[in-house]
């Protein structure tokens, strides 16, 4: 164990890398547990503790036990990981600890239970990197996902992290280091993708004798988390890109704006802040380069629109999160009415390894005009859900079958929603769309922060579309009229149609609203909030349709129109439905079909949830 | 001795639904003074009118009272309608049963009760009514508005683009009241001072707007028509013609500092010991840094579950922050409660994903367990339930956290065996934290 003394040369620092590099040895058994929220959820907290108690009880306490972060495969989680080899275990429970470390750590075999295997083909994988949920990504921002430990900063600097911002202070011009940005194609990952080169050029060119960097980390996109596990599981990476951003912009003083409802983000990085400090990564005088720069954790306080850049500052300000006009954009006048550099944690992250590898290595990656790689958090009726990388240019359909596995229980995909509530929802038809930033924007999408909420055929669009603009009434903070006012007459509409009580020309309604809305709104938050309607519109008029005119809702998903019953066929006469009904609406003799009483039934959706046998059925 | 008839308006329905008519005809008829009592679907109509003015000359009514909708609308087709017949139209009196009651009101009995007692108010007043005869006064056209705010400028430079005189009073030495201190306005949030100022510069420039400030209303006497103010200029000992507004006076003035310093109660005086120690652990490290705000908001939060009032005003004091700006952040964003909060608090990600797998079914189920809707706490302070913003735990989804607790693909039914589980083990081991 090093002693954290604080490193005064870059030399020292030198030192200390090769110190670190040496001391690990690539053949070296590590057991990588995976302790993002997902697993966490699953008890992955309680394994890895079992794990380190194990190991020293059966006197392998050589064998480091890494509580790491994210390693994406959120569905099948507790995830464990055995390095060096890679062998993948899913699912680990308690009950397996003891066997992990007896069989595969000490033995070198294989526990065949906790492989994963794929669904649909029945075979089993034994290594990470061969799973098909794996092996189409490619990782570049997550690329030491799973193998160091997010909690220690040696383990970051042993991989070759802060090297890039050495390179920087020691060997590069601020002015090259932006044209190195601009080279690379690096787009804005918090959805719009402006260039981030040319964001950090202006700023650098703006005047002023004190100027800020800020990185956003208010993913507040329903749906999202990706920006939380790579702040949760690669906080010095977002560190050394802001490190590096501020020296190419001639900023002192940074601050990063994390969402309260991300704990683990917050830990981690409050952490990672610490130890740099400790080390002299930042603060006075950088390495003896003469470069000074401190960073500070603000925590967002639930608010949706503090996403938007102007409002995020002036809630780092202290003030209400309301945006205001732009131009001046921060560039020229941001924080405190000083140039501010705004990126989003993902932006922020590819930072360090675009100055490592080059941004010819970078451009490679990618589509003419959407260079490097996403991260999405693919998320809903998939059947793997979890956090993915993968090269801009990618199908829908390659993300959705191949990496996701395809929809739940067999179900037809509907749509994928992209973009969050500024997003749009792109119909089964358009799957082979390439993901980049501006083909999402023509198929009436929005690359967004980067969810992929999948939709199969048990999803209401309208529903949908009601759900965005519930959330937009609330987020909405009021200052201008055609958001405040619009967005909640849209929202009424769409509450009537859901309700069954929609008129004919309400769709037509919607579209001139949506229109006026999106035209007239002060920021990005109303500019968008319409395209959730639009979209679902667009693609799935039809479904409007038939709530207005037929009271019918295909998805089987609003209440008012909808109605439970008992498919006699399917029902196994389990009882389970009947026993958790709380309005006792079921009954029926054991092992026999059961009937639903609609006059008792209150449509709580309870007997749809519980039945193993897929026998309620809505309509 | 009087001889008064009482006619009851239906208005349609707008009366008729919800106040007994017949009811109050007859309730009337009983009143002291009253001869003869009706009821009938449209009193502003031609049979309704006849129906008052047959009665007026078979009856020999002294007065009327008509109870139908406000006099606003239709006292003077009663009057002049009286007057034909030879009734002094200043005998006849209208009951507002519409406007100020049928409208207002939901609950029938009551309606007709409160219709009722406008009635028997109604009869009392004609009773007492004596027979007037008009005359006419000569009115000088010249309007007083008192108390230039916004409201008054615009009063007064209506009544002057009417083309009268107008005299302006204010108290302050300025004009412009509380719109002057304002920075936006509800709802539309525009600058105050631009709707402001363009206003105080036409009262200035109008002929017909005489502008009298720091002056005060000391007596009011006359009549409609032709009133007699007496308006008392305050010392200003200042020649306006040729001040500029330097405020060098009011910066030299000795005695300005002496009159002027308010009495300023520390809240700090009031909290207790304990209050005043957390706060102050809080707040010493914030002092004098920039942006700490939210930070020092949340660490409040975390201290007491939410923001107490006192814990806000001591925050503004010492940080030397305005309260209402404080307030407005408090409100502002989610994460901010004012009020107290339950021992256990139980979140319901609203996230897409959530949404799509049922969030809203435990959304309805937790309201029918609890009593409660979201963001409310049960009466025993024991449970709050809240929807929240996607916690980013979407592959888990629906997802609930207890306590802080991830509980990831929740089902209604495993939802309220959690509640259940809370209960029984509050109820056995309360100094036991619940079970995540």
């Amino acid at each position: 164990m090093t002693t954290l003394t604080r490193l005064d040369t870059v030399e020292a620092f030198g030192e200390l890398r090769e110190f670190l590099r040496l001391r690990q040895d690539p053949r070296q058994t590590v057991i990588s547990v995976c302790g993002f929220t997902g697993c966490k959820v699953n008890g992955s907290d309680a394994v890895a503790e079992a794990l380190k108690e194990e190991v020293r009880k059966q006197g392998r306490d050589d064998v480091p036990v890494k509580v790491t972060g994210c390693h994406g495969f959120c569905e099948k989680g507790p995830l464990v990981v055995i390095l060096p080899q890679g062998i993948f275990y899913q699912k680990v429970g308690l009950k397996d600890v003891e066997a992990i470390v007896e069989k595969t750590v000490i033995g070198g075999e294989i526990i065949p239970s906790l492989l994963y295997t794929d669904p649909r083909t029945k075979e089993q994988y034994k290594l990470e990197s061969e799973v098909p949920f794996y092996a189409k990504q490619e990782r570049v921002v997550c690329r030491h996902s799973g193998k160091i430990d997010a909690a220690r900063i040696e383990d970051y600097i042993a991989v070759g992290g802060y090297s890039s911002m050495v390179k920087v202070l020691t060997e590069m011009a601020p002015e090259e280091v932006i044209d190195e940005m601009k080279r690379s194609g690096l787009r804005g990952r918090g959805g719009a993708g402006f260039p981030t080169g040319k964001k950090w050029e202006f700023c650098r060119m703006a005047e002023g004798d004190e100027k800020f960097i800020v990185c956003n980390g208010d993913e507040g996109d329903p749906g999202a988390f990706m920006d939380g596990s790579i702040m949760d599981g690669h906080p010095h990476a977002v560190l050394e890109g802001m490190l590096i951003g501020a020296y190419a912009i001639g900023a002192t003083h940074g601050y990063l704006y994390v969402r309260t409802e991300y704990p683990l983000a917050i830990r981690s990085l409050t952490r990672a802040l610490e130890q740099a400090h400790d080390y002299g990564l930042l603060g006075e005088n950088i390495l003896g380069t003469g470069f000074s720069f401190d960073l500070e954790l603000t925590r967002g306080a639930g608010a949706f629109v503090c996403g938007e850049e102007t409002a995020l500052m002036a809630s780092i300000e202290g003030n209400i999160g309301s945006p205001r006009q732009r131009p001046p954009f921060p560039a020229v006048s941001g924080l405190w009415g000083k140039p501010t550099n705004i990126n989003n944690v993902e932006t922020w992250a590819n930072v360090p390894v675009i100055i490592d590898r080059g941004a010819e290595w970078f451009a490679s990656i990618g589509t003419e005009g959407s260079k490097g790689t996403k991260v999405f958090s693919l998320v809903g009726k998939v059947n793997n859900t979890g956090l993915v990388e993968v090269p801009m240019g990618m199908t829908l359909r390659e993300i959705v079958y191949d990496i996701g596995g395809g929809i739940q229980k067999g179900r037809k995909l509907k749509a994928v929603q992209t973009g969050g509530p500024s997003g749009g929802c792109i119909p089964e038809s358009l799957m082979d769309l390439r993901v980049d930033f501006d083909e999402l924007v023509k198929a009436g999408g929005m690359m967004g922060s980067g969810g992929l909420i999948v939709m199969d055929e048990r999803t209401c669009m309208v529903d949908v579309a009601r759900y965005f603009l519930e959330f937009l009434t609330d987020e909405s903070c009021g200052k201008c009229n055609p958001c405040r006012e619009g967005v909640q007459q849209m929202h009424n509409i769409l509450e009537r149609i859901c309700a069954g009580e929609g008129k004919d020309d309400d769709i037509d309604i919607l579209l001139e609203l949506a229109e006026y809305v999106k035209d007239s709104s002060l920021c990005a938050l109303g500019g968008t909030a319409p395209n959730p309607v639009l979209s679902t519109i667009k693609h799935f008029r039809d479904e409007y349709e038939a709530h207005i005119r037929d009271h019918k809702c295909p998805g089987g998903v609003c209440k008012a129109l909808i109605q439970y019953g008992i498919n006699a066929d399917a029902c196994k006469g389990c009882e389970r439905c009947a026993k958790e009904c709380p309005q006792d609406a079921i009954t029926g003799e054991k092992k026999q079909p059961h009937t639903l009483d609609r006059e008792k039934c209150i449509k709580c959706g309870v007997c749809f949830e519980t039945c193993p046998f897929d026998a309620v059925y809505t309509e | 001795m009087a001889r008064i008839g009482v006619f009851i308006c239906w208005c349609g329905a707008n009366i008729a639904e919800m106040v007994d008519a017949a009811a109050v005809a007859e309730y009337a008829g009983q009143l002291p003074g009253v001869v003869v009592s009706k009821d009938y679907r449209y009193m502003c109509s031609d049979p309704g009118q006849r129906i008052m003015t047959d009665s007026i000359q078979e009856d020999n009514l002294t007065g009327v009272v008509v109870a139908s909708c406000s006099p606003r609308m239709h006292e003077a087709t009663f009057r002049k309608t009286a007057a034909i017949v030879g009734l002094n139209p200043y005998t006849l009196e209208m009951a507002n049963i519409r406007e100020h009651c049928s409208w207002a009101h939901t609950d029938r009995g009551q309606a007709t009760e409160k219709a009722k007692d406008l009635v028997r108010m109604m009869v009392e007043k004609v009773r007492r009514n004596q027979p007037l005869e008009p005359v006419r006064v000569p009115v000088t056209q010249r309007v007083m508005v008192i108390g230039a705010g916004i409201a008054g400028i615009q009063a007064a430079l209506d009544v002057a683009a009417a083309g009268h005189e107008v005299v302006l009073v204010e108290r302050e030495p300025s004009v412009g009241g509380h719109m002057a201190q304002l920075d936006e306005t509800f709802p539309t949030l525009d600058c105050s001072q631009c709707i402001l100022t363009p206003r105080m510069v036409d009262i200035m420039q109008s002929d017909k707007i005489k502008l009298y400030t720091y002056a005060e209303i000391d007596e009011v006497g006359g009549y409609i028509g032709n009133f007699e103010v007496k308006v008392r200029k305050k010392a200003r000992s200042v020649d306006i013609d040729k001040c500029t507004g330097c405020g060098d006076c009011y910066n030299y003035c000795l005695s300005r500092n002496k009159i002027s310093i308010p009495v300023i109660v520390s809240v700090a005086d009031r909290l207790d010991a304990d209050m005043k120690k957390t706060l102050d652990e809080i707040l010493d490290p914030a002092a004098g840094r920039r942006g700490v705000l939210l930070g020092v908001l949340q660490d409040v939060q975390d201290a007491y579950n939410y923001l107490p009032a006192d814990a806000l005003r001591y925050v503004s004091e010492k940080l030397n922050i305005p309260f209402s700006r404080i307030y407005g952040v408090a409100r502002f964003y989610n994460a901010f409660t004012l009020e107290p909060r339950g021992e256990h608090i139980i979140r319901v990600c609203q996230g897409t994903a959530c949404h799509l797998k049922g969030a809203s079914l435990l959304v309805d189920a937790l309201g029918r367990e609890l009593g409660i809707r979201d963001g409310e706490t049960t009466k025993d302070m024991q449970f709050t339930f809240e929807r929240v913003n996607c916690l980013g735990a979407c592959a888990m989804s629906p997802v609930v956290t207890i306590d802080d607790q991830y509980h990831g693909q929740m089902t209604t039914a495993k939802l309220l065996k959690a509640l259940e589980g809370i209960e029984s083990a509050d109820a056995s081991r309360p100094e036991m934290e619940a079970a995540g």
